[in-house]
């Protein structure tokens, strides 16, 4: 069993890491850029150490310092969370190295599936479908002669890459050469690695994953699927599971391929293997993520299963404790992001005057951010994740509606209206999610729907809050509030 | 009282009744708590102005309105390409007294680690470029300016 584990991350992930923690009895120990003092996470935590230094390289991602920090501090482990060093094989050895527990699969099994090529080049003698493609080791000139084979339209992706950096569509040929390069600068910015491979892109496919969980003891069992169709720019920002596309019978074949993807590559802890699943049903395998998922609630509501707490238990050399996949009811998850929905989702920044979340029956709210916070450019523009469940699809999108419009975010813009109208949207009522979906829904671009009873309500509330000087004069509520001797309510009663 | 919105310069036409502000069949109460009235259905509301601007939340919608001083200007018609947000300059994809068109990417920036693209909003003549490939800049800052 852990003891002491280090947290190597920030913000959303590190506080739900260091709950577990505290719930698992495991003392957890922070650690954080300047930038982030007093922030959420840092009083999660048993011990929070700040790091020197400034911007990503020499703070979140210096393997050097988080590894000397959890040494002095006389940690057995690190969890990494997801992003920063979650991928990195290197670090994962480094850690192993120093005598320290890495909470996540072994380097070995990073590096095949971090490697987007080593992993398709894995995965067919595995048996598992890929989607026709090129691997390509070269530069420029070599995606430009492997483009005409693979067909338009297509899909350029950083070798190293995730989270939609260094992914870009090309439709037209004429297109290739600067998409091209944009890909390989904004990957080798992200990843220190320009490498790119081309790819089919298959248009009205969904994009379906399947959570595996892997113990010491051999056992490795799927826990379902997750689809995450809804994207802009290659990020997802709906999340749901079920999948409304599948049955008993295709989850099942799913479910094996991804079983036998973990076990090519020996794998321990949490994963996610992401499938595209075509209109007839086919499915390919586009990536396996070595780690713990953003997007990993929705999972944990439907069946019930703490996958946190599963990595702890897992990494610590216990058995899982879950049983049989047992999938009850219908989860959702929407990703809440500082960035503006009506000006092609551009990246926001200001502070949270006012951050009133959501509570209620079923509904789940993992953020890292509190009323106060600033929202810089600093960070990942990802403010909160919204959870709900519920008995069916139709009520779990019931209550995220009912969720977002009760969710009051003022002094930086979000994109909870557009969230609220995914809700509503004949498309995703249907269930006819795919991976294009809002390019097809808003080729223009998407601007809110509002009623001139909005906009005049609005306009009123201004007029009436600048003529009052609303939140300015605080009024006194008077000296009879005095405290109520608490035996004046001895025989009070809940009705 | 007139503010500046996403789609233009509003007012409205309010009528005030002690603490209440009243048009056509919406009423809005005002007092340390917001509500809004709609056919006799009371409504929570949430505002807080930051700066100039009434940030309102009501009915799921959030709103922004920037009050403007009475005789003020707009400035909304000056020809100078801002920075959305503090970044770093990627890419300068145009020359001094190159004729671009509306539409034309002219800069690339990195913010967020994302790439952005600052387009022409209309047809015309590279003025000034202010910054170059590898400068950050902040919020707000003139990149380039377009002469018609």
């Amino acid at each position: 069993m852990l003891k002491r584990t280090l947290v190597a991350n920030r913000g959303e992930i590190a506080c739900r890491i260091l709950r577990a923690c505290r719930e698992a009895g495991i003392e957890g120990v922070a650690i954080h850029a300047a930038n982030d003092s007093g922030t959420l996470f840092t009083e999660l935590a048993d011990i929070a150490i700040q790091l020197t230094g400034e911007g990503l390289a020499e703070t979140y991602l210096n393997q050097n310092q988080i590894l000397e920090i959890a040494i002095e501090n006389g940690c057995d482990s690190i969890h990494p969370g997801f992003g920063f060093l979650s991928e990195r094989a290197d670090f994962a050895q480094a850690v192993m190295d120093a005598g320290l527990i890495w909470v996540g699969p072994s380097p070995e099994a990073i590096t095949k599936m971090g490697d987007k090529m080593t992993a398709r080049i894995t995965m067919k003698k595995a048996g598992v479908p890929v989607i026709p493609g090129e691997e390509v080791d070269g530069g420029i000139e070599e995606v430009l002669a492997v483009a005409p084979s693979v067909g338009y339209p297509l899909l350029l992706k950083a070798t190293a890459g995730g989270g939609g950096k260094g992914m870009r569509a090309v439709h037209k040929e004429e297109d290739l050469e600067s998409e091209a390069k944009a890909a390989m600068r904004e990957a080798l910015n992200a990843f220190g690695d320009d490498r790119v491979y081309v790819e089919r892109l298959l248009t009205g496919s969904r994009h379906i994953e399947i959570q595996v969980l892997a113990d010491k003891y051999g056992r490795t069992i799927h826990l379902g699927e997750r689809e995450c169709s809804v994207q802009r720019r290659h990020q997802k920002v709906f999340e749901e599971s079920p999948s409304v596309a599948l049955d008993a019978e295709l989850r099942e074949a799913m479910g094996e391929a991804a079983c036998a993807a973990a076990r090519a590559v020996d794998y321990e802890g949490a994963g996610t293997v992401e499938f595209l699943v075509t209109p007839t049903g086919d499915f390919f395998f586009l990536e396996m993520n070595t780690r713990i998922q953003v997007e990993h609630p929705v999972t944990e509501m439907v069946t019930g299963v703490d996958l946190v707490r599963e990595q702890l238990r897992i990494a610590g050399g216990e058995r899982m404790s879950c049983g049989d996949l047992n999938m009850r009811g219908h989860a959702i998850e929407v990703r809440l992001y500082a960035e503006d929905p009506a000006n092609n989702f551009l990246p926001a920044i200001g502070q949270l005057k006012r951050f009133v979340a959501p509570t209620g029956p079923g509904v789940r709210l993992d953020t890292g951010v509190r009323e106060g916070d600033a929202v810089t450019p600093d960070y990942d523009p990802m403010l909160a994740k919204l959870i709900v469940w519920a008995p069916s699809r139709n009520e779990a999108l019931q209550r995220m509606g009912r969720a977002l419009d009760e969710f009051v975010v003022l002094g930086c813009t979000t994109n909870i209206r557009f969230l609220r109208e995914l809700c509503d949207n004949p498309d995703v009522v249907d269930g006819w999610t795919t991976t294009d979906m809002i390019e097809r829904l808003w080729p223009d671009g998407w601007s809110p729907e509002m009623s001139g009873l909005i906009a005049d309500a609005g306009l009123l509330i201004a007029t009436a809050c600048e003529s009052t000087n609303h939140g300015k004069v605080r009024i006194s509520t008077g000296g009879d509030m005095s405290i109520a001797s608490p035996f004046s309510m001895i025989n009070r009663r809940f009705p | 009282m007139e503010f500046k919105t996403s789609d233009g310069r509003r007012e409205i036409d309010a009528h005030r009744d002690g603490s209440s502000f009243i048009h056509e069949g919406v009423i809005v109460h005002t007092g340390q708590e917001l509500w809004m009235e709609i056919d006799g259905r009371k409504h929570k509301v949430t505002a807080t102005k930051i700066g100039d601007v009434w940030w309102v939340h009501v009915l799921g919608h959030t709103l922004q309105y920037e009050v403007i001083e009475a005789g003020a200007v707009s400035s909304d018609d000056d020809s100078g390409l801002l920075a959305p947000m503090p970044g770093k300059i990627l890419d300068v994809l145009v020359e001094v007294g190159q004729t671009v068109s509306a539409g034309e990417a002219l800069m690339i920036m990195e913010a967020m680690k994302m790439e952005h693209k600052i387009v022409a909003g209309n047809d015309g003549v590279v003025e000034t470029i202010h910054y170059k490939t590898g400068d950050q800049v902040a919020q707000g800052a003139e990149l380039l300016s377009l002469s018609d």
